[in-house]
């Protein structure tokens, strides 16, 4: 693996954004699932799915190397397409706009964190698909990988 | 919950994130002593959970499952963060321990909201 590791440096504090988002998206909807049984909306069971994928999120940027990479450009992307597609659809749905899920509003509960954290994340996985290595003499590292995959 | 309770542990948060913050700008890592920092703000989440539990234990109405939720979460948050934190040696990791710092000062005024609510 050419590429440098996601969770250092400019990518600990990605990492720990990750890491409170899942938190919170963890606590909200172990909250609202077993609080609204048997009849859980779907806004609350998005609650759910958004909370595994920051938590996978977090984790395999954390790790950042080899498959775990591969795992974080695709939870990423996942999240990017959840949070626009689930806040496009609570401008037009009432149930998803009015009671809350993580991505509801484009995550308006959360500072607008679940809109921009994606792109920021998906932006640091391109900036770091390369080693830098600032001390090295030849800058013409090797070709890495295509690391394309969205 | 406590009102002066609250309301040392949030200051004791902002200071520690405006140290943490100081440490940014100076390029430098987080060190040691600011990891104590962290085990006071914790102890003071801790004293301000018990009494809290001793309030509610006597009586005081509160949506239970949400308020321990969040006290979970600021309780388990901040060690995480500063291990975390702990074993980058850039700047950054002051950046993280002062985003720490501050999400737990808004998680203790989130409790706050709670503990009025209900």
């Amino acid at each position: 693996m050419t590429a440098a590791p996601t969770g250092k440096g400019f990518g600990r504090l990605v990492v720990t954004i990750y890491g409170i988002l899942a938190f919170a998206a963890v606590g909200r909807s172990a909250y609202q699932i077993p609080t609204s049984a048997p009849h859980v909306p779907l806004a609350y069971w998005l609650s759910g799915f958004a909370a595994v994928v920051y938590v996978v999120a977090a984790v395999s940027l954390g790790l950042g190397r080899g498959a775990w990479r591969r795992l974080a450009w695709v939870t990423v992307g996942i999240e990017a397409v959840g949070v626009l597609t689930v806040g496009i659809a609570s401008i037009f749905v009432h149930e998803l706009r009015s009671d809350g899920t993580v991505w509801r509003m484009f995550g308006m509960d959360y500072g607008f964190f679940p809109l921009v954290l994606p792109f920021v994340g998906l932006w640091w996985l391109w900036r770091t698909r390369r080693a830098v290595e600032p001390s090295s003499p030849d800058p013409s590292s090797p070709e890495t990988e295509p690391e394309s995959e969205r | 919950m406590v009102l002066p309770l609250l309301l040392v542990l949030v200051a004791l948060c902002l200071a520690l994130a405006a140290w943490a913050l100081a440490f940014v700008v100076r390029d430098r890592a987080v060190i040691l002593r600011q990891l104590f920092g962290a085990g006071v703000v914790e102890l003071a989440l801790i004293v301000q959970l018990v009494v809290a539990g001793v309030l509610m234990g006597r009586g005081h109405h509160v949506n239970a499952p949400l308020f321990w939720g969040y006290a979970a979460t600021a309780l388990v948050l901040l060690p995480v963060a500063a291990a975390w934190a702990f074993a980058e040696r850039t700047k950054w990791s002051s950046v993280v321990l002062m985003v720490a710092s501050l999400v737990v000062g808004f998680l203790g005024f989130r409790m706050w909201q709670i503990w009025g609510a209900a």
